[in-house]
């Protein structure tokens, strides 16, 4: 900035913003904090005093005074060469057009996303030990616009990967079963998604095929996603009860989804993938499975949205319903489960007579149900509101170490004024044990005489903020405490129990 | 027992009777809304299509000003659609540069202009925004409201500029009372002369840092241009003709100020959206008067308007408004001022309310059945009709 230009723009500001003066006692107090601009201040205010008095009279005279009573700044100001770390603590992306990239990408319809998500957690108590670990998560996605890059209308192709760097805290120091952070995984750089969709009917109608994380679309609570928490993307059920954790990050399946709207407000999803992303082969990390050879998952989900416009809706009277989506879904897997308590002759696999096989049961399912609700929005034109979540569903709990898992919590957006993409929130993420696993310590216990750790539920709860320091990065402070720890039982020694843990922690993302 | 039967029986009827009248009542209100002539404008639309993606080939973002060209000049044919774009490769606010043209013959799209950035006439550069206009001469009229950095606190007074058919600089319009030319042109087109209507939000507005003041200083200013023959257009006379208007630095959206404009079919009165105010505005002998208005008369305030943007006149000489904070339109009956409705032509999830900061421009299509807009989060040209 040139010293002449500010020393014009204060007094044309203070001079002649006569109805706000709070406003312009404001300005002039920010403006004096900063020491390098006094020198041009003092010109300001001398200017401020010479200006002020003229044009407080032309406004009493004339309260439509045009602006060319006094000369314009701006008038004065010249385009500057814009580089590469122009307007970087405006911009939406750390790194822009990369030095032409992006836009050279564009011209073919190329669209390139990278983001980084670094955070330390801390455990504090409690668990398997205490003491913090850094974990790291670096996504590319490359999208591809069918229309752009060579007229193809309603096509969308995708690919993405994964780095995946750091320690795991849930793992190495906690051993709770609601596992602290959601992009906790094994360290490796790994194809993520591979996937074209194709949409029809003006976009009533798309397909999806090849390689997709179902956790994009499927089971989705939107408030739950200001969490970090593993079990408030996708939850504890699936992550447990499908083979490998389902295909959800960071593994995806081969699979076909459609999603139709059926009314305005009522949408449909269906898909079927394969029933284990890892089943081929468990020591591929790189996410080049494609695995086509155990069994399916079959997937359905209905939405229905409340208070929420769709394209080209009449709206005759003004509108002032808070929005919400209500999801309910079932999903069915067709290999076959073990029983977690009994043997293929009945017998208890803690009896020492069992023959050690598994009953095994045919298929393998669940019924799950996801409600986003706006509450509160004291002013439909600013970003403050709250909204609350519940999502909760059920599997068999004879073949399933989790027969329920649940989730509820409040968000608030933009808690405090100027602070319009801050969040703040609590949740509660809740697991129990499968009937079975839990017959099964039952019975160890009962074979072992001494102490032994019998399962039951899990709950955590977590506070945290997500502070938004430029467009492109958010800062995000955490608390989550656990209760019933390991759902009663030590992951490292199942005849001790695990102590409660207190996990403290800070998570930034950056989008590039 | 015969008594309560009969009371029973005259019940049922009673009920029978009112179902079915609320069913006559109901069908006939369905029939009326189905058969009645429309009212307006809006509810005669069928379905928004996506156009095209309106990123040229220098990345340039956030398509502003639309206009449909009236004449076939230069590289423009009659009925093809000028993007103006507000943001460079980078999403700068204040630093795009390029005008593109969609063809709907071909559905194609071409670079029409791509203006110096560094435009030495043109105070503070180029960021071209939604004052752009098209005359019958062929020469294309398009303003700037320029920033070094993407945010007001960088922000030049900017200028006019004109263009050839070609999209070559023929020459440029700046002047003390041209400051941030922002939204979209009313205009009277007679040939060999025209007058131009711009709203400029720039006065007094300073960084965007904290909360912003709003500075009533913004304007309406008239340019009575002479169009000599095979030359660009010379200013023979500028007028302040509205004055006061509110106008606030902005973090998210660069600035908010008086944006759109239309002209009655009579030219008797310019109607102007008062964004920061929420309302719309009329001033009276707009292509006459010689001193300023103020902020004219309100028409309408609030309602359906959620910060009002861009704005046309339907066929039916209702005012289509777009708003900046949800993803509607809304129609006004400027004979009474009455807003009749708002039709959802964006709903985007991904802001909230959905829609949120997306719209902008919006221009007629020739047969004036319908209209263009651009959902600017998403870079497209979209056609509702």
């Amino acid at each position: 900035m040139q010293p002449v230009q500010l020393a014009l723009r204060e007094p044309r500001g203070e001079s002649r913003h006569d109805s706000r003066p709070g406003a312009t006692l404001r300005t002039a107090i920010k403006r004096r904090a900063a020491p390098f601009r006094r020198a041009v201040l003092g010109t300001g205010l001398a200017w401020f005093a010479l200006a002020s008095s003229p044009a407080f009279a032309a406004g009493a005279a004339n309260p439509d005074a045009t602006p060319s009573d006094t000369p314009e700044a701006d008038l004065n100001i010249q385009a500057q060469p814009a580089g590469q770390w122009t307007g970087v603590w405006t911009r939406s992306t750390l790194l822009g057009d990369m030095g032409g990239v992006r836009s050279w990408l564009g011209k073919y319809g190329v669209t390139l996303q990278a983001t980084e998500v670094s955070e330390y957690l801390d455990n504090v108590r409690g668990g398997l030990k205490t003491g913090g670990t850094y974990d790291g998560l670096t996504t590319v996605a490359i999208g591809l616009d069918t229309q752009k890059a060579f007229g193809w209308e309603g096509g969308t192709f995708n690919v993405s990967a994964l780095q995946i760097h750091g320690r795991n805290l849930s793992q190495y120091n906690l051993g709770t079963l609601n596992t602290a952070s959601g992009i906790e995984a094994q360290d490796t750089t790994r194809l993520w998604e591979l996937w074209y969709q194709q949409s029809f009917l003006n976009k009533r109608v798309d397909v999806k095929i090849g390689q997709q994380s179902i956790d994009q679309e499927f089971m989705v609570s939107s408030y739950a996603a200001t969490f970090v928490n593993t079990m408030f993307g996708w939850p504890g059920l699936p992550s447990y009860d499908m083979p490998s954790g389902g295909p959800a990050y960071p593994l995806s399946a081969l699979g076909v989804r459609v999603r139709g709207q059926i009314t305005p407000s009522l949408t449909a999803l269906a898909g079927v993938f394969d029933g284990n992303p890892l089943g081929n082969n468990p020591n591929n990390i790189s996410g080049t499975n494609f695995n086509l050879h155990n069994g399916a998952l079959y997937i359905g989900e209905l939405q229905y949205a409340i208070n929420q416009p769709s394209d080209g809706q009449m709206v005759g009277v003004p509108q002032s319903g808070l929005p919400g989506t209500y999801k309910i879904g079932v999903w069915y897997n067709n290999e076959r489960f073990d029983d977690l308590s009994t043997d293929n002759t009945g017998l208890s696999l803690a009896n020492p007579q069992s023959t050690g096989t598994a009953q095994s049961h045919h298929g393998n399912y669940s019924f799950y149900a996801v409600a986003d609700q706006m509450i509160w929005r004291p002013d439909p034109d600013e970003p403050r509101s709250i909204g609350v979540f519940a999502r909760v569903m059920g599997a068999p709990g004879d073949r399933n170490l989790v027969s329920v898992s649940a989730n509820a919590g409040i968000v608030m957006k933009a808690p405090f004024a100027g602070r319009d993409n801050d969040s703040v929130g609590i949740g509660l993420a809740y697991i129990k044990v499968g009937s079975h696993a839990h017959d099964l310590d039952v019975a160890n216990a009962a074979l072992s005489g001494g102490p032994y750790g019998i399962r039951t539920s899990e709950t955590a709860v977590e506070a945290t903020y997500q502070y938004q320091v430029t467009p492109w990065w958010v800062m995000q402070g955490d608390l989550q405490y656990t209760f019933n720890a390991g759902a009663g039982q030590n992951p490292s020694d199942a005849t001790q129990p695990l102590r409660n843990t207190f996990v403290v922690g800070v998570r930034t993302t950056i989008t590039f | 027992m015969n008594l309560n039967a009969r009371t029973r029986g005259t019940y049922m009827k009673h009920l029978i009777r009112t179902i079915a009248s609320a069913a006559v009542l109901a069908s006939g209100l369905a029939g009326s809304i189905a058969h009645a002539a429309p009212i307006g404008f809006l509810e005669t639309l069928h379905k928004n299509t996506t156009l095209i993606n309106t990123v040229p080939s220098n990345g340039d973002q956030n398509p502003y000003a639309l206009v449909v060209a009236p004449v076939s000049a230069g590289t423009v044919k009659q009925g093809d659609v000028l993007v103006g774009n507000f943001n460079n490769a980078a999403n700068l606010q204040g630093t795009g540069s390029t005008i593109v043209n969609y063809h709907p013959d071909t559905k194609e799209m071409s670079v029409f202009a791509t203006v110096p950035r560094d435009l030495k006439e043109c105070p503070g550069g180029i960021g071209l925004s939604t004052a752009m206009t098209m005359l019958k001469s062929g020469w294309v009229i398009v303003g700037s409201t320029p920033s070094n950095d993407g945010t007001t606190n960088t922000k030049g007074a900017g200028c006019l500029i004109v263009l050839d058919s070609q999209g070559k600089v023929a020459s440029t319009i700046a002047s003390p009372d041209i400051n941030d030319p922002w939204g979209n042109m009313a205009v009277v087109d007679n040939g060999d002369h025209a007058t131009l209507f711009v709203s400029n939000a720039g006065f007094g507005v300073g960084g965007a840092d904290g909360n912003p003041p709003v500075f009533k200083q913004a304007t309406i200013l008239r340019l009575d241009l002479d169009i000599p023959q095979g030359k660009p257009p010379v200013v023979k006379q500028e007028t302040v003709i509205a004055s006061g208007f509110g106008a606030q630095a902005d973090k998210g959206v660069f600035l908010v100020g008086p944006t759109g404009l239309a002209l009655s079919a009579d030219q008797k009165l310019l109607y102007a959206s008062d964004a920061i105010g929420n309302r719309v505005t009329e001033i009276d002998d707009p292509t006459t008067r010689d001193s300023s208005a103020g902020v004219g008369r309100q028409l309408t305030a609030d309602g359906f308007l959620h910060r009002p943007l861009a704005m046309v006149t339907a066929p039916n000489g209702h005012l289509l408004v777009t708003n900046a904070l949800n993803g509607q339109v809304v129609e006004i009956d400027p004979a009474t001022g009455k807003q009749l409705y708002a039709r959802w032509i964006d709903t985007d999830k991904a802001q909230s309310p959905p829609g949120n900061g997306d719209l902008f421009g919006i221009a007629m299509t020739p047969e004036g059945d319908g209209f263009y807009y651009v959902q600017d989060d998403v870079n497209t040209l979209v056609l509702a009709k």
